[in-house]
C-alpha cells in the first residue's frame, strides 16, 4: 500500500515513514508542507495520505484544508489526520460528505504500531478510522434514560469499536468473538438506538456519531 | 435734490450701525434698532417723488418711440428697489444690504436726469448715466449680507464705480477742452468697461453659486437666473447703444423690467434671514432648558440651519478633536467641501464648528451663535473628555487583553511544537526499538509501561496547552471550538450556531471562554438537567448566550470566573449580563462588536 505523509516535524515525519516501512508499506512521498502534498499527491497517485492538521506556513487549518481538498479531488486516495488534539467539531467537519477512506486519530496512536497500521491499512481500503476519544467523549455526557443506557456492557465495547470504524471482523478480532457474535451484538445495538441498519461499515460510522453527538 | 440728502443720511447711519453690530448678542439694543419711523416714512415718500419725477423726465425727454413704455419701467424699478430696500433696512438693521437697495433705487430718478431739458440737470444725470447698471451689480453681488466679502466681487465693484465716476471725469475734461473725438471716445470706452464688468460680475455670481453649500445655492438660485438675464441684457443694450444698432430700446426695457423684479427675489432672502432670526431666538429658548451635550449639536444644527453641521471638541491634553463619544475627529483639510469656525471661550480654544461653507456667509449669526453656545459648550467639551478618557481606558484594557492572549498563543504553540511533538516522537521511538530488538518479556513490559507514562504526561499537556489558549478556535473557528465544548459537559447540550463566517480572532476567542466558563459553572454548581448554548450574529454583534435548568443564584461578584468573563468581554466594547434568580436556571449573555 502506497502512503504520502505530510508533517512539518522532521523528528515525527521520518519516525513515522520508519515505522509504515518496517509495517510493509511503500511510502511514496514525504511532505512539510500542505501545498507540497496536494502536488505529491497529484503526481505519486498514493492509497492514502496521512496529514498533520497544524503545518506551516500559518500552523491553523492548512492540513484540514488539504484533507478536504485530496478528499473531493481524489476520490480515491484516503485521508488520515492527525492532531495533537482530537476534536468533536473536527470530526464533524471532516466525515460530513462521508465517512469513506477518512481516519482522525490522536498523533499518540502511532506509538501503538499494530492498530495504528491497522487503521492505515482500512482508512488505505475506503474504510474509516475515527480516534476512540471522540466515542468515549461523546459516550461520557449521555443521560440515565438515553437508550444508550440501555445497552448491555458488551454492546457498549461493540458500539465504541464499531464509531471507531472497526469492521465486524475486526471487531470479532478485537473482542475475541466470533464474527456471527459480533453480527448478533451490532443488529441488537442498532435496534435498541433505533437507527437503520446499514450495510456499509463506513456509513454506520457516521450513523453512530451524528446519533450520539445529537 | 431733497431725496439725495436722504439718502446720504440714511447710509452714514447705517454704516455706523454695522460698524458697531460685531458683538450681536452681547450687545442686541442699538446696534440692531431699525431705522426711526420717521426716516422711513421720509425715504419711502422721497422715493414715490424719485418714481414721479423720473417717470415725468421720462415722458417729457425726447425719449424714443414709446416713452410711456419707458418711463413706466423706470417709475416701477426706482419704487420696487426703495420700497423692497427699506422693507430689508427695518427687518436687518445690522446689514447695509438694506439702505444699498435703497440706493439702487434712487439712481435710476437720477440717470434720468439726463432727459431733463434743463442744462444744469442733464449735465448731472449724463454724469450719472451709468451708474444704475453698477450699483445694481453692487446689490446682488452684495446679497445677502450687504457685504462684498470676495476679492474678487470687491474688485468688481470698485471698477465699476471707477468706470462711471473716473472715465466721465476724463470725458468732461476733454469736452471741455473741445476735443470731441476723445470725448466720444472716453464714453465708448466707459460703456464697453461697464458691459465688461457687468458679465464678470455675472461669472462672479455663477461662481460663487458653485462654490456655497447648499441652503444658501437655493436662495441664490432665482436671483443668478434673474440678473443672469437682466445683465446681458444690460451688457448687450449698452453695447448696442455704442454701436447704434436697432432695437436697443426693446432690449433695455426686458433688460430693466428684470432688474425690476430682483428687489422681489431679495426680499424673499431676507424674509428668510427673518426666519433665522427666530431660529437663533428657538435657540436661546434651547440654551435655557439646559440641553444635554447630545442634543447641543441638534440646537447649534437648526439654529444655523444646516442639518450637516457637526460639533467636535478640542481636548488640549489630547492634542486632538473629538466627537461626543471622545472618538478622534479630524478636521477638514482644505480642499474639502467644509468649513470650519473655531470657538473660543476666555482666551482658550473649546471646539469647533464643521459646517456647511454657507453658513460662513452669515458670521453674524454665526457668532452670535456661538457665543450664546458658551456654557453649554463648556459642558459638553467636558463630556466629551470624559467619554475620550473612557474610550483611552477601553483601549488599554483591550491591549492588556491583547497582549496576554498573544502570550497565551505563543505558549500553546511552543507546547505544541516542542514537548508536546518530542513526547509523541518519543514515544514512536520506544516502539521502533521495540520492533528492532530482540527483547524478554520483562523489558517488554517496562516498554509499555514507559509508552502508558509518555501518554498520561501528553494527556496532561494537553489539557494545560487547551487551558492556555484554545488553539481550534484560531484554528477552526467558533462553531468547530463549540462542537467539543458541548459533547464535553457533564450533562446534555442543544447547541445552535448561527455564524456565518469567521470573525475577528479577538472575539471569537472571547465568545469562546464565555461559553467554556458558563458550562464550567453548569457543571459545577448548577445542579442542572440541560444546558443551552446558542451562538448568533446581528447588527454587527456576536451573541452568545448559555442558559441551563439548574439552581440558579450563581454570584456574579464572588467568583473570578464571571468577573473576569466580563472584564475580557468588555475590552472588546461588549457586555456581559447573567440573570441567576434562585431556583430559576442560570443565563449568561455576552454581546461583543465584531463589524
Amino acid at each position: 500500500m502506497r502512503v504520502a505523509i505530510a508533517e512539518d516535524s522532521v523528528l515525527l515525519r521520518e519516525g513515522l515513514a520508519r515505522l509504515l516501512e518496517e509495517a510493509g508499506f511503500d511510502v511514496v512521498a514525504l511532505c512539510e508542507n500542505a501545498d507540497d502534498l496536494l502536488l505529491k499527491v497529484r503526481s505519486f497517485s498514493p492509497d492514502v495520505a496521512i496529514v498533520d492538521i497544524r503545518m506551516p506556513p500559518t500552523h491553523k487549518d492548512e492540513g484540514l484544508r488539504a484533507a478536504l481538498e485530496i478528499k473531493s479531488q481524489h476520490p480515491s486516495v484516503g485521508v488520515l489526520v492527525l492532531s495533537q488534539y482530537v476534536e468533536v467539531g473536527l470530526a464533524l467537519k471532516l466525515l460530513a460528505e462521508s465517512a469513506e477512506g477518512v481516519g482522525y486519530l490522536l498523533k499518540d496512536r502511532i506509538s501503538n504500531v499494530k492498530e495504528f497500521a491497522a487503521a492505515v491499512r482500512r482508512v488505505g481500503d475506503g474504510g474509516s478510522a475515527l480516534d476512540p476519544t471522540i466515542v468515549s467523549t461523546l459516550l461520557a455526557r449521555q443521560r440515565p434514560d438515553d437508550p444508550i443506557s440501555q445497552l448491555t456492557p458488551r454492546e457498549r465495547e461493540v458500539l465504541e469499536l464499531m464509531a471507531g470504524g472497526s469492521s465486524n471482523q475486526g471487531i470479532a478480532d478485537s473482542l475475541v468473538i466470533t464474527l456471527r457474535a459480533v453480527e448478533k451484538y451490532v443488529s441488537s445495538i442498532f435496534g435498541k438506538l433505533g437507527l437503520p441498519s446499514t450495510g456499509s461499515e463506513s456509513r454506520r460510522v457516521l450513523a453512530v456519531l451524528l446519533y450520539l453527538r445529537s | 435734490m431733497g431725496s439725495i440728502v436722504g439718502l446720504a443720511r440714511g447710509q452714514k447711519g447705517v454704516s455706523t450701525a454695522v460698524s458697531a453690530a460685531a458683538p450681536l448678542v452681547a450687545d442686541p439694543g442699538d446696534a440692531r434698532a431699525p431705522p426711526r419711523p420717521i426716516v422711513v416714512g421720509g425715504i419711502a415718500l422721497a422715493g414715490c417723488a424719485a418714481a414721479a419725477a423720473s417717470f415725468g423726465l421720462s415722458l417729457s425727454g425726447d425719449y424714443g418711440r414709446a416713452p410711456y413704455v419707458h418711463a413706466t419701467i423706470v417709475g416701477w424699478i426706482t419704487l420696487s428697489y426703495i420700497l423692497c430696500g427699506l422693507i430689508a433696512w427695518w427687518r436687518r438693521p445690522e446689514s447695509r444690504f438694506g439702505p444699498l437697495m435703497v440706493a439702487a433705487g434712487f439712481a435710476p430718478a437720477l440717470s434720468r436726469l439726463a432727459e431733463a431739458n434743463a442744462v444744469g440737470l442733464q449735465t448731472i444725470g449724463e454724469g450719472l448715466l451709468l451708474l444704475p447698471p453698477v450699483l445694481f451689480l453692487h446689490v446682488f453681488l452684495a446679497y445677502p449680507t450687504g457685504c462684498l466679502e470676495r476679492r474678487l466681487d470687491r474688485s468688481l465693484v470698485a471698477a465699476g464705480y471707477a468706470a462711471v465716476f473716473g472715465l466721465d471725469l476724463v470725458r468732461a475734461l476733454l469736452e471741455s477742452a473741445g476735443r470731441h473725438g476723445g470725448a466720444d471716445f472716453a464714453k465708448n470706452a466707459q460703456r464697453a468697461a461697464i458691459a465688461a464688468i457687468a458679465l464678470g460680475a455675472l461669472g462672479a455670481l455663477v461662481s460663487r453659486r458653485r462654490s456655497s453649500g447648499r441652503p444658501f445655492r437655493l436662495s441664490l438660485e432665482p436671483l443668478v437666473a434673474c440678473f443672469a438675464l437682466a445683465l446681458v441684457g444690460l451688457g448687450v443694450g449698452i453695447v448696442m447703444l455704442a454701436l447704434g444698432a436697432p432695437g436697443t430700446d426693446l432690449v433695455r426695457w426686458i433688460a430693466f423690467g428684470l432688474v425690476g423684479t430682483a428687489p422681489v427675489l431679495l426680499l424673499i432672502g431676507h424674509l428668510r434671514a427673518g426666519l433665522a432670526r427666530t431660529a437663533v431666538g428657538d435657540f436661546f429658548v434651547d440654551l435655557r432648558s439646559d440641553p444635554e451635550p447630545s442634543e447641543l449639536r441638534d440646537a447649534l444644527a437648526r439654529a444655523l440651519r444646516d442639518p450637516s453641521l457637526a460639533l467636535v471638541y478640542w481636548l488640549p491634553e489630547f492634542g486632538t478633536y473629538v466627537d461626543l463619544n471622545g472618538l478622534e475627529v479630524a478636521l477638514p483639510g482644505p480642499g474639502e467641501d467644509r468649513a470650519v469656525t473655531l470657538i473660543d471661550r476666555n482666551g482658550a480654544h473649546v471646539a469647533a464648528l464643521l459646517h456647511d461653507p454657507s453658513v460662513a456667509d452669515e458670521r453674524k449669526l454665526l457668532d452670535a451663535v456661538t457665543a450664546a453656545a458658551d456654557i453649554a459648550l463648556e459642558n459638553g467639551r467636558l463630556h466629551a473628555e470624559l467619554r475620550a478618557r473612557l474610550e483611552e481606558l477601553r483601549g488599554s484594557r483591550a491591549r492588556i487583553v491583547e497582549a496576554g492572549h498573544q502570550e497565551r498563543q505563543r505558549l500553546e504553540r511552543n507546547l505544541h511544537d516542542g514537548a508536546q511533538q518530542r513526547l509523541v516522537a518519543l514515544s514512536l521511538e520506544l516502539s521502533l526499538i521495540e520492533n528492532e530488538v530482540d527483547i524478554d518479556s520483562g523489558a517488554k513490559a517496562r516498554l509499555d509501561q514507559a509508552r502508558r507514562e509518555i501518554a498520561a504526561s501528553l494527556d496532561e499537556l494537553r489539557e494545560i496547552a487547551r487551558g492556555i489558549h484554545p488553539a481550534v478556535v484560531t484554528g477552526h473557528g467558533l462553531a468547530v471550538a463549540l462542537e467539543q465544548l458541548a459533547a464535553r459537559a457533564d450533562v446534555p447540550v442543544r447547541l445552535t450556531v448561527e455564524v456565518g463566517d469567521r470573525l475577528p480572532e479577538p472575539v471569537e476567542v472571547a465568545g469562546y471562554y464565555v461559553v467554556s466558563e458558563s458550562l464550567t459553572n453548569v457543571n459545577k454548581y448548577a445542579k442542572a438537567s440541560a444546558a443551552t448554548i446558542e451562538v448568533s450574529q446581528t447588527n454587527g454583534l456576536l451573541l452568545v448566550e448559555v442558559t441551563d435548568d439548574g439552581i440558579g443564584g450563581a454570584d456574579t461578584e464572588r467568583g473570578t470566573g464571571l468577573r473576569g468573563l466580563a472584564d475580557r468581554v468588555e475590552a472588546l466594547g461588549g457586555r456581559l449580563r447573567v440573570w441567576s434568580p434562585d431556583g430559576g436556571g442560570t443565563r449568561v449573555r455576552a454581546e461583543i462588536p465584531c463589524a
